[in-house]
């Protein structure tokens, strides 16, 4: 849960970084997710990773990267066992369980800068259907939404009495249950009331709906990308015909 | 009973919603807290069990500092009712709704049986023992909400705008409610933007403003302050308004139409 | 011409429900009046407001019979799409209505889906915000709002849209005093400017009493009263239905009785103040 909303959920922020276009942050990001997968050594991907914790500098999200990274680096303990146990290969099974926290952080860097009316958006441009377009981005903009649920809930049943950090595991799992039901029938009655909200105000009304804010490409905004583009392609033929590592 | 010492909060999004709070209320007092839109009033209740814990300052509750002490045990001595009553229902019944925070508590099966009891026949319940808490209207929600915490007898009980959804019927029997925990001797705290309901109860009146307060005292100034109820947005009670429009009038203004007809009444015989 | 609002003979029961909810109900709203409906909580005041802007019975279903026109057109037969362009709709419960992730495009929400061109959307999301003074808000985040500032947004989300009927379910519950009073004059202003026609649903009548042109009180699905705000609060059996009698007319009622007041309109307190001073001398 801590992952989650410390990776993934968007919060305001004021940087240059988030200022600029979601498509060259998506850009950005997949350009980081793929040099992830095309490097072929350990310090390749470091390089990378650098990359990465520079983009998070720029963002002022260093804290929040740094804190996704560790509680990855937990899941990539078990990748590298499994992967030590099975190739007993160091170097290789190393190179995996980096690669898996480089690939959560640049997708995370993408998530946590972008917010769910850019991610809209985003999809648009795509050409996705209105209706996966709109029902993808409520979903997202519902974390928050369900987060802060979850805490007025518990606020709620901490104020009669109920302890959530007391007891064995058993009782602490039993004592969930006050706050898991109303959460449960919270979200059914939402999302009931947000249907009937949406149709009284004209969802679907004409086949091209406008939009109140428009996502203009701005001078920085492609000036970045095309940076960004050249860093990867300069990064991609330094490491394959430059620098001396043997092609496997 | 309650004390802040200069108490300010800041949310994770930087908005500061307390600035330098200090407030103190003291045990069977009656307090009103009234103010704008987003001034302040849930932050600041949210304080008084812990549920947040001040950025700056300190709040102590019943000799605890809430930064010391767990929001559960603080609850034993304070019961708040928030707005939203669909956060808290979860039970399959309406008794074992309001027996819940009662077991939490560790009553014994028989006081129990006795605190439900009292509580659904004090706010008309009874008929809904055995439904389910989620069957039941807005109205009734809100009121099993109040029941429930009423039954672990605390000493401070906090409101929070407890006449929503509310009918005049069942708003003038809260008010009854809330007069009745007075005489008790219980602290209450109501945080209301219904003046007109808050009137006849003549609280203690609070006023707050950008997370600070700008102004207290009895109901009876507060109230007559129009540059002050101006400036944080809160209306002046009908009756305060016709009263300070006399020219001819009683040393204190009219607590209902009852009182203020025999004002006029005196008058007419001399 | 047909007036704004045709209710005729409507009965709505929900599925499984023991009786109901709304029962041989009939009214009739002339374009450009102000209607409050009041009653107990639980006599079907909500339920009445769906069948007006469609969700009954496009969205429910249950027993439904008689019908329901706006426009003079019947909501039955009408697409929900068109419905609500005509019908502004605020529910009683803030949060589950504002959805987007900041307030400015939730105000706008409903201008995008009619397709209104960007600058003019801009100029009316703008007005509503300012409206409903709620500038400075534009760019949080609705979730991260206070209970009332929440419930501006979503009026101004509703009036942006400009219907010609609107219908408001509880409106200033959340509102503090004074921005519960502004609105009461928005809603006057708007009448007056664009003959727009409103239905409120609203217990505290103190403050809407002074611009509605009809009061409409429910109990148990059927209409029991049906008269301007004076003759129903003056009259003896408002309060039997649970309508909260404002002070200062409780009061005026009293003395009237002893022949201190008049009784040709509801006073305000300075007016009621200023007739008592004037008998005075
Ligand atoms: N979860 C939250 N995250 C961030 N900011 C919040 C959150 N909840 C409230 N705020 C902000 O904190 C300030 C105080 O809010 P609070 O809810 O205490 O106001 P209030 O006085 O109770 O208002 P109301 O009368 O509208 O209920 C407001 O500016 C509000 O926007
Ligand atoms: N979705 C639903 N399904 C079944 N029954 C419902 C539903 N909504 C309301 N009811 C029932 O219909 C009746 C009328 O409810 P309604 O919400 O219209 O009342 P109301 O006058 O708006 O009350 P309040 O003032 O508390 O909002 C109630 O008995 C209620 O329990
Ligand atoms: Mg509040
Ligand atoms: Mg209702």
């Amino acid at each position: 849960m801590m992952w989650l909303s410390g990776g993934f959920v968007f919060r305001r922020g004021d940087s240059p970084y988030h200022r600029l276009d979601p498509r060259v942050k998506l850009l950005i990001s997949a350009l980081m997710f793929v040099s992830t997968l095309l490097v072929r050594s350990f310090y390749e991907l470091l390089a990378v990773i650098a990359v990465m914790v520079a983009v998070a500098a720029v963002a002022t999200v260093l804290k929040r990267v740094g804190r996704t990274m560790v509680l990855t680096a937990t899941f990539s303990a078990f990748i590298f066992v499994i992967n030590i146990v099975f190739t007993r290969n160091l170097e290789s099974s190393v190179l995996y369980a980096v690669r898996f926290v480089a690939i959560v952080v640049s997708t995370s860097l993408f998530f946590i800068t972008t917010s769910p009316d850019e991610l809209e958006q985003v999809m648009k441009t795509f050409r996705l259907p209105r209706d996966v377009v709109f029902a993808f981005v409520t979903a997202v903009r519902f974390i928050p939404v369900m987060m802060l649920d979850t805490i007025q809930i518990m606020d709620a049943q901490k104020s009669r009495g109920l302890e959530l950090e007391k007891g064995n595991i058993f009782r602490r799992v039993r004592n969930m249950i006050p706050v898991l039901i109303p959460l449960v029938v919270n979200s059914v009655v939402r999302s009931g009331e947000l249907a009937e909200a949406m149709e009284s105000r004209a969802y679907g009304a004409v086949p091209r709906p406008t939009s109140l804010v428009q996502y203009k490409s701005s001078v920085t905004d492609k000036v970045v990308a095309l940076a960004a583009l050249a860093l990867f392609i300069a990064g991609a033929y330094s490491f394959y015909y430059i620098l001396p590592v043997q092609l496997p | 009973m309650i004390e802040f010492q200069g108490v300010t909060f800041v949310h994770q999004n930087g908005v500061k919603a307390l600035d330098g709070v200090t407030l103190k209320v003291e045990a069977g007092e009656t307090v009103a807290l009234v103010g704008e839109n987003g001034a302040g009033k849930t932050t600041l209740v949210k304080h008084v069990t812990g549920l947040l814990k001040p950025t700056t300052g300190k709040v102590i509750v019943d000799g605890h500092d809430t930064k010391q002490t767990s929001t559960a045990s603080l609850s034993r001595k304070v019961g708040v009712a928030f707005q939203n009553p669909d956060h808290q229902l979860f039970s399959e019944s309406v008794e074992e709704e309001m027996s819940f925070a009662l077991r939490n508590f560790g009553f014994s099966p028989e006081l129990v049986r006795k605190r439900v009891d009292w509580g659904l026949g004090l706010f008309g319940l009874d008929e809904y023992r055995k439904s389910s808490p989620l069957v039941l209207s807005g109205g009734e929600k809100k009121r099993l909400t109040l029941a429930c915490i009423l039954a672990w007898d605390p000493d401070v009980v906090i409101l929070d705008e407890p006449t929503v959804g509310q009918d005049s019927i069942q708003k003038e029997k809260l008010a009854g409610t809330i007069k009745m925990l007075r005489s008790a001797g219980k602290t209450v705290v109501v945080v209301s933007h219904d003046i007109e309901f808050l009137w006849p109860i003549q609280p203690r009146v609070v006023v707050m403003k950008s997370g600070r307060v700008v102004g207290d005292g009895p109901a009876a100034l507060v109230m007559q302050d129009e540059t002050l109820l101006a400036s944080a947005r809160v209306a002046q009670p009908q009756l305060v308004e016709l009263y300070r429009g006399l020219s001819e009038r009683p040393p204190g203004p009219f607590v209902d139409a009852l009182d203020a007809r025999r004002w006029f009444e005196e008058r007419m015989k001399r | 011409m047909a007036d704004m609002l045709e209710i005729d003979r409507l009965s709505f029961r929900y599925p499984e429900a023991p009786r109901e909810a709304v029962s041989g109900f009939d009214l009739r709203i002339p374009q450009g009046e102000i209607v409050v409906l009041a009653g107990p909580s639980g006599c079907g005041k909500s339920t009445l407001l769906r069948t007006v802007n469609g969700l009954i019975p496009h969205m429910y279903s249950g027993d439904y019979a008689g019908d329901v026109r706006v426009g003079g057109a019947s909501v039955k037969g009408s697409d929900m799409r068109d419905l609500s362009q005509k019908v502004g709709f605020l529910f009683q419960n803030p949060e589950n209505q504002i959805f987007m992730f900041t307030v400015e495009r939730d105000v706008a929400f409903g201008l995008e889906n009619i397709g209104v061109p960007r600058d003019e959307m801009r100029e009316r999301v703008d007005e509503a915000l300012r409206l409903l003074g709620i500038s400075d808000l534009a760019q949080r985040a609705p979730h991260e709002l206070s209970d009332g500032q929440k419930q501006r947004v979503a009026l101004a989300g509703v009036l942006a849209m400009k219907p010609s009927l609107v219908i408001l379910d509880e409106p200033t519950s959340l509102l503090d005093p004074m921005t519960a009073g502004d609105l009461v004059a928005l809603v006057a202003k708007l009448r007056k400017d664009l003959g727009t026609t409103f239905v409120v649903v609203e217990h505290r009548l103190d403050l809407l009493v002074k611009v509605a042109d009809r009061l409409v009180v429910m109990s148990e699905g059927k209409k029991v009263l049906e008269g301007t705000p004076r003759d129903i609060l003056f009259g003896d059996d408002a309060e039997r239905y649970g309508v909260a009698t404002p002070a200062v007319t409780q009061l005026q009622k009293m003395l009237a009785r002893r022949g201190l007041a008049t009784t040709g309109t509801l006073l305000t307190p300075g007016e009621l103040a200023a007739e008592l001073k004037g008998r005075n001398r």
